[in-house]
């Protein structure tokens, strides 16, 4: 199920006719990276139908930017950068929009600090093992939509789609250290959050 | 190391990523301490859920959708920002090139149409002239110029109306307008006169149109005056070098070279001079050459006069 190997990159040839306006030779680009493309977009947003906006967005960004792009970089890290960047800056907008909004029952709890109240960690086994899978996957989702976006992306990226730090490091335009110390944060978040029963229980 | 330090190490640990040293230390501590150890465990599990997180599908639309808009929203936007946008490296040459052309082409124009507007020049100062000294009456500017347009059919449908006003405007202030002014605009005036006299007086033969008849020769007469321009004949030994020294000679006097015409053994040169100024340049020529004057008749000019200078072989 992971996805987190190496994809090859024999994108050169397809991307040198795609600078000529190839748009044949994108499709194939398009069919070749969608897939990771939405995974990475849905992990951030957590929401389908937003994710596939923002994929399609970032394919026609891609496009129209394609001649900018410079072969230092491998093809599949650039397009994932700017679909990195759309999801974070979507983020944003749904964030302004939902502190205009009344609060709902269903948001986090806020405390002044602006932290998520965690219970204390309870004394029995885990809670975790109780769960059926399809809740486990819920409930890491909105775990993870409970994360500040800068902790969010790494262990997207790291965790999920298995990048190295360095690479991680490229794409955010991060230092290495900054990466590391951002994603163990967020994985202990997140293990907290999940030990608490979830982000938004 | 606290708890505290211990698990903010522990996803370092987990990875393999801390120096031998501290993973000692963590160890060690694990051993002895149950919260931590549940703690990694929790960590451990926590990742795992996290990678075992179900790889969502992308709809089927999705490609054709992002081809679709590839091609229609970004093609045409790319040809209308290219359109507007060139980079600096294109927009500029072109548009120096652009410059360049719009100039080239202004002198082409200009030097091709330059003849005439030198020629078309002096009636027309004359006109702008006679106009508003002609129309103290009635009639604005504009009917001036269409009458010298129309033919003189109207006088023809509606009687004389027209005609008459003509008529009666132009003699009547003819000797005025003659007086003050050079006569090239006259045959205009009189050749139409003329025109409409013919029309008018074949048909209504009244009065004005006989006054007409009295004016027009008197017109006429001034205007041959101009037409028949004084011509001096000079025989010289090299035309081209004594034609120049005419020309200098001409400036002294006052006068300028309107248009030099080149023929076989002759060079005519057309002139404007005062005509105060002629028997001087007659008597300067004749140390050039030998001059034959023809129709000097100086009597009654004003204002600037066209000559014709012929010069001869000898």
């Amino acid at each position: 199920m992971k996805i987190n190997k190496q994809i090859k990159n024999n994108d050169y040839e397809i991307l040198s006719l795609c600078k000529e306006g190839d748009v044949d030779a994108f499709e194939a680009l398009v069919k070749k990276h969608q897939k990771r493309m939405l995974n990475i977009a849905y992990r951030m947003i957590g929401n389908y139908e937003d994710a596939c906006e923002i994929v399609q967005d970032a394919f026609v960004s891609a496009y129209r930017n394609i001649k900018d792009f410079e072969e230092k970089a491998r093809f599949s890290t650039w397009l994932y950068t700017i679909v990195v960047n759309l999801s974070r800056n979507r983020l944003k907008q749904l964030k302004i929009q939902s502190n205009r909004e009344v609060f709902s029952l269903n948001d986090p709890v806020l405390t002044d600090d602006s932290q998520i109240r965690i219970d204390p960690a309870s004394s029995e086994p885990s809670i975790l093992q109780k769960l059926e899978e399809k809740e486990i996957q819920q409930k890491v989702q909105e775990c993870i939509n409970s994360l500040d976006g800068e902790f969010k992306e790494v262990l997207i990226l790291r965790d999920i789609q298995g990048f190295s730090y360095s690479e991680i490091s490229d794409m955010l335009k991060i230092a290495e250290g900054t990466v590391k110390s951002r994603l163990f944060r967020a994985r202990d978040t997140l293990r907290k959050c999940l030990k608490a029963g979830g982000g938004d229980l | 190391m606290d708890c505290g330090d211990i698990q903010e190490k522990l996803s370092a640990y987990i990875e393999g990523i801390i120096s031998s040293e501290e993973k000692a230390l963590i160890e060690e501590h694990l051993k002895s301490c149950q919260k931590c150890s549940e703690s990694l465990a929790d960590l451990r599990k926590t990742m795992e859920y996290v990678k075992d997180l179900e790889e969502i599908e992308p709809p089927a639309w999705l490609t054709q959708r992002v081809i679709a808009r590839v091609r229609s929203e970004v093609k045409p936007k790319k040809g209308i920002l290219q359109k507007m946008f060139y980079p600096l490296y294109i927009k500029i040459p072109l548009e120096a090139a652009a410059a360049i052309l719009i100039a080239v082409t202004a002198v082409y124009i200009f030097k091709t149409i330059q003849p005439e507007v030198k020629l078309a020049k002096i009636p027309s100062e004359e006109i702008a002239t006679q106009i508003p000294s002609q129309e103290k009456g009635k009639t604005p500017p504009t009917d001036e110029s269409k009458k010298n347009i129309i033919p003189p059919s109207p006088p023809l449908e509606k009687g004389d109306k027209r005609g008459f006003e003509a008529e009666q405007t132009m003699p009547l202030k003819k000797p005025e307008t003659m007086d003050k002014l050079a006569v090239p605009k006259a045959p205009v005036f009189v050749t139409k006169q003329e025109e409409i006299r013919s029309f008018a007086g074949a048909l209504t033969k009244d009065e004005p149109s006989r006054e007409t008849l009295s004016a027009a020769p008197k017109a006429k007469t001034l205007a041959e005056r101009k037409i028949e321009n004084i011509s001096l004949t000079v025989n010289v030994k090299d035309v081209e070098t004594c034609s120049k020294e005419i020309e200098k000679t001409l400036m002294q006097c006052g006068g300028k070279v309107i248009k030099t015409e080149f023929l076989e053994n002759k060079i005519v040169l057309l002139a404007e001079i005062h005509p105060k100024a002629v028997n001087g340049l007659i008597e300067k020529l004749k140390l050039i050459g030998e001059v034959k004057e023809e129709g000097v008749d100086l009597e009654g000019l004003k204002g600037n006069i066209e000559i014709k200078i012929k010069i001869v072989k000898r």
